[in-house]
């Protein structure tokens, strides 16, 4: 009640004057059962609203919900800020790098937007349970990371409870990568999921450790060779920071030499910081485009003054503006909001282990360590070391000699937010 | 864009490119390499190097110019005579709120943008556009691009027509929006693109090897070659062997036929010894290579008819001087572009890899060197090598003035055809331009903005229902500058201004609609 009443106090005649004309009178594409003037404006007093990341996305998002009226957002993130940052994350200036950028961008809303109360947690989205996330109408995703995208989405898929309207969280997932980016509008269990277009994303590019270890022919094979074979055997177990600018010098003066004894050409110091941190190019125009339209879909969403997004939007900046609208369709087998079990043929003569590699490979699952049960049978456990021990024979196994033909297997990781179950067929 | 502000920026992006770090880089390159990694010290040193002008301080125009200061635009002016009005403070994220009302808009909105890069200059002017526009045109030369957003139907006529009239003055970007409805136009003479970052890889030439590609391939002796190095010949030179073979037992043809095609396929199957070899499976794969006939590419081909290479001087851009002589160099066997020394990655091994990317690279360099002979101007050889290396996706965009879409007999009927929900959209939102150019700040009703829509699509015009929508939206929100609205604009807008200032990747050519109530953009030409 106290943030409402300040929240009045510091609103003066005109402030809403734009968005107010929209709130005031139905547009031809309006349900006609709408209720324009003070219920479609009763979300500036009663919305509490989250949004993750406070980065690229997530300051445009910010300042976006704060312009349009939003008084109760909540932000979480839980980076710190880089000077490689402020091309983009306007919130944030030279003397903020090295602090939390939840903290930074919530202090600077309030501080430029009067009257809105930010409310900043650094940390993890995992460190917070479901009574947390039961608070808020909505939840807007600006994240680079896949991990943590697929982590709120199963949570929120999770957390619907058919007798409680209340429990269904819309989540609006925005994700940019150089000029493309996209927008879309999740309703847990009832629209398609993050996961359920899990195989939409780009397939990151691998390098076979033979390539790397014996054929190199890319500059980018010998700074793999450098930071995937070199440092664990000349540096242990010191752990790699690919933010520590002396430890990509040292990768990159290893590569260099490298591609000088086999005459490749193109190792660079920011092609080494490049492809041992992932980078993905970054701008501040895709990033508004984006968040706008995050932005733009939450606002219908409360205040229902239009229909909203149904529910992705893609765009391509590089050659004149391409866009494309469309629905994107619900997955039968998705793990997180399907039915169905996912089905899986496989040879008769694989053992455990090339199946597990199979798994590592399938664009639409994802896993980076999956460890296998069938049934009660314990296949292969990645950890902990002692079960990784007493499984790691099954690894060289035929699979078939260990699961049933059409019986069902449950594969888990620790970056796979939910069980996943498949149904094992031999062909 | 300008000729001479063009022709500027190649030449000093493609001079000043900094030497690729052997170390750490500095605070700068740190700041911006997540952009570098886009458009690389060339279109940054083009975008330090270019002043934009923008009209009016609104949220969409200060959303605008967040988008270009935070990547290092060098220089913009706000022009702006207004005084924050309560509304103001509301909308915009680059005014302080209650404290900005009743000060300059211009000075206001400037002083919050800088604060977002200390590199960049920009000056609030308060000037009057009107006087301006009447006493003072010469005003507008000194920028490299203008930015108008809703601004009075009248003066943006006079001011598209001042620019338009003389091409070495800068282009015109003029955005449009009410409520959730936006549009935006870029008006230019030519724009002319080097590194439009295409997406098609350039030819490898299996069909027509150079001679030492073709001297390699044959000299390989695959039956005594022991499993390693023939685990690993990259295809491309299995492919150039084949083909050569192939076509001494054809009468000097490539495979043409289905038949002959699979044959072919078969032919490369045919020399594994386990059947399992990759690099042979890769072959066979890229096995189209070699009955796909190298030429130039129809896009470029078209580019030697453009009228920019008509009475070529001394003193016209560098771009059409590299065109002609492309163009001279195509029309000599074998009639293809000067060869790429890019190799795409390949299975193979490190030498036999290094080996191939030497030959092509020793290739690329000899046709570059005739290339030049070709040249009837002297040019860096810098901007020389950027030109032939992106020969395959180079690109000229020829614009229209602003408002021919609106008053050429039948383009907009075309458009409306093409694209009714776009150019009804764009049509919507000239009826609206129209109603405020008779009656300034006064609020349309739907029957009036009909009418203008009736009017400026003429005679036999019956509107598709798309109309309705747009001009609803409009009827309800006609002054409306919402700030999702405004921010989506506002990175579009940038997006476009900055393809324009680096002359890298390709800008719009026509008008882009917003429509934030579907959720959708559009193209309309
Ligand atoms: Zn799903």
């Amino acid at each position: 009640m106290a943030t409402a009443t300040v929240a009045q106090a510091a609103d003066w005649p005109g402030r809403y004057h734009h968005v107010d004309q929209v709130l005031e009178q139905p547009g031809p594409r309006t349900d006609e059962a709408w209720m324009p003037g003070a219920p479609a404006k009763s979300f500036r007093e009663n919305i509490k609203i989250l949004v993750i990341g406070a980065g690229g996305l997530g300051c445009e998002i910010l300042a976006n919900l704060a312009l349009m009226g939003f008084k109760d957002i909540h932000v979480i993130d839980m980076d710190t800020i880089d000077v490689s940052n402020l091309n983009r994350q306007f919130l944030f200036r030279p003397s903020d790098v090295g602090r939390p950028k939840a903290i930074a961008a919530a202090e600077f809303i309030m501080k430029r937007v009067p009257g809105v109360t930010v409310t900043p947690y650094h940390g993890k989205i995992q460190d917070k349970g479901t009574d947390y996330y039961m608070q808020f109408t909505l939840v807007i995703c600006g994240l680079d990371s896949v991990e943590a995208r697929r982590w709120i989405n199963a949570t929120l898929v999770d957390m619907v409870d058919e007798e409680n309207q209340d429990s269904l969280k819309p989540l609006i997932d925005g994700g940019t990568e150089g000029f493309r980016g996209q927008a879309r509008v999740i309703l847990p269990t009832i629209t398609s999921c993050y996961e359920c277009s899990l195989d939409m994303l780009n397939k990151q590019t691998a390098f076979p450790i033979c390539t790397i270890a014996n054929t190199p022919r890319l500059p980018e094979h010998c700074i793999e060779w450098a930071s995937v074979l070199e440092w664990p055997r000349v540096r242990g177990d010191e752990k790699m920071d690919t933010d520590n600018p002396d430890h990509i010098t040292w990768l990159y003066n290893l590569a260099a030499a490298r591609a000088k004894d086999f005459k490749i050409e193109g190792v660079t110091w920011a092609l080494t910081q490049g492809v041992v941190k992932n980078i993905i190019p970054a701008i501040a125009s895709t990033n508004a485009i984006i968040a706008a339209s995050c932005c733009n879909e939450a606002f219908k969403i409360v205040t229902s003054c239009a229909p909203y997004l149904d529910n992705y939007f893609m765009m391509i900046g590089t050659d004149g503006v391409y866009s494309y609208t469309f629905q994107h369709e619900k997955r039968p087998e998705c793990p997180v909001c399907g039915g169905e079990l996912l089905d899986i043929s496989v040879p008769r003569s694989w053992t455990v282990e090339r199946f597990i590699e199979s798994l590592i490979e399938r664009q639409d699952i994802q896993v980076k360590k999956p460890s296998l049960m069938s049934g009660a049978k314990q296949i292969y456990f990645q950890a902990p070391p002692q079960l990784e021990a007493a499984t790691r024979p099954n690894l060289e196994k035929l699979l078939s000699d260990l699961v049933a033909d059409g019986s069902e297997m449950t594969v888990t990781a620790t970056t796979l937010p939910f069980n996943l179950n498949v149904r094992i067929t031999y062909i | 864009m300008s000729i001479d502000t063009q022709a500027h920026n190649i030449e000093e992006a493609t001079v000043q490119i900094s030497p690729v770090t052997q170390g750490p880089p500095d605070a700068k390159t740190r700041r911006y390499d997540r952009q570098l990694r886009l458009w690389a010290a060339s279109g940054q040193n083009a975008l330090e190097g270019a002043r934009v002008l923008v009209l009016g301080g609104t949220a969409t125009t200060t959303s605008i110019l967040k988008n270009l200061v935070l990547p290092g635009i060098g220089h913009f002016t706000i022009l702006d005579s207004a005084k924050v009005t309560p509304e103001d403070a509301g909308n915009n994220f680059f005014l302080e709120g209650q404290s900005s009302i009743g000060k300059s808009r211009a000075k206001e909105a400037v002083r919050l943008l800088l604060e977002l890069n200390d590199s960049v200059e920009g000056v609030a002017d308060e000037s009057d556009l009107e006087e301006i526009l009447k006493k003072r045109p010469e005003y507008f030369a000194t920028f490299s691009l203008v930015i108008a957003h809703n601004v009075e139907p009248q003066q943006l006529a006079q001011l598209s027509s001042l620019l338009w009239a003389d091409a070495s003055l800068p282009p015109l970007v003029v955005v449009r929006s009410a409520g959730f409805l936006a549009e935006f136009y870029i008006q230019f003479h030519e724009h002319t693109i080097i590194d439009t970052h295409s997406e098609t890889m350039p030819s490898l030439r299996i069909d027509k090897p150079f001679p030492a590609l073709l001297e390699h391939a044959m000299s390989l002796d695959f039956a005594n070659m022991d499993l390693v190095e023939f685990e690993h010949v990259p295809y491309v030179v299995i492919l150039v062997r084949v083909l050569e073979e192939w076509k001494k037992a054809h009468g000097g043809q490539a495979p043409k036929t289905a038949d002959e095609r699979k044959a072919f396929k078969q032919q490369i199957a045919g020399m594994q010894r386990k059947h399992d070899e990759e690099n042979f499976e890769e072959a066979e794969a890229q096995a189209y290579r070699a009955w796909a006939t190298t030429s130039v590419p129809s896009d470029v081909a078209a580019l030697f008819a453009d009228p920019g290479l008509i009475g070529l001087k001394p003193d016209s851009p560098p771009f059409f001087h590299l065109l002609d002589a492309l163009k001279r160099f195509t029309e000599r066997p074998p009639h293809v572009l000067p060869l790429s020394a890019t190799l795409p990655d390949m299975k193979s091994d490190t030498k036999q890899y290094v080996h191939l990317q030497r030959l092509y690279k020793a290739r690329a360099e000899e046709e570059k060197e005739e290339f030049k002979k070709l040249l009837g101007v002297q040019i860096h050889d810098g901007l020389v090598s950027e030109f032939v290396k992106n020969a395959h996706g180079i690109k000229i965009l020829r614009g229209r003035r602003w408002g021919a879409l609106d008053e050429e007999e039948g383009d907009l009927a075309n458009a409306l055809q093409n694209g009714p929900r776009e150019a009804c959209t764009h049509l919507a939102l000239s009826a609206l331009s129209a109603h405020f150019a008779k009656a300034p700040g006064t609020k349309p009703t739907l029957e009036q903005l009909q009418a203008e829509a009736y009017t400026i699509a003429g005679k036999g015009f019956q509107a598709p229902e798309e109309l309705e929508h747009a001009l609803g939206e409009l009827v309800r929100a006609p002054t409306a500058d919402i700030p999702t609205t405004a921010a989506f604009l506002g990175g579009l807008v940038a997006q476009e201004a900055i393809k324009v200032i680096t002359t890298q990747y390709v800008p719009i050519n026509g008008s882009c609609v917003v429509d934030l109530v579907g959720s959708w953009t559009g193209i309309v030409n």
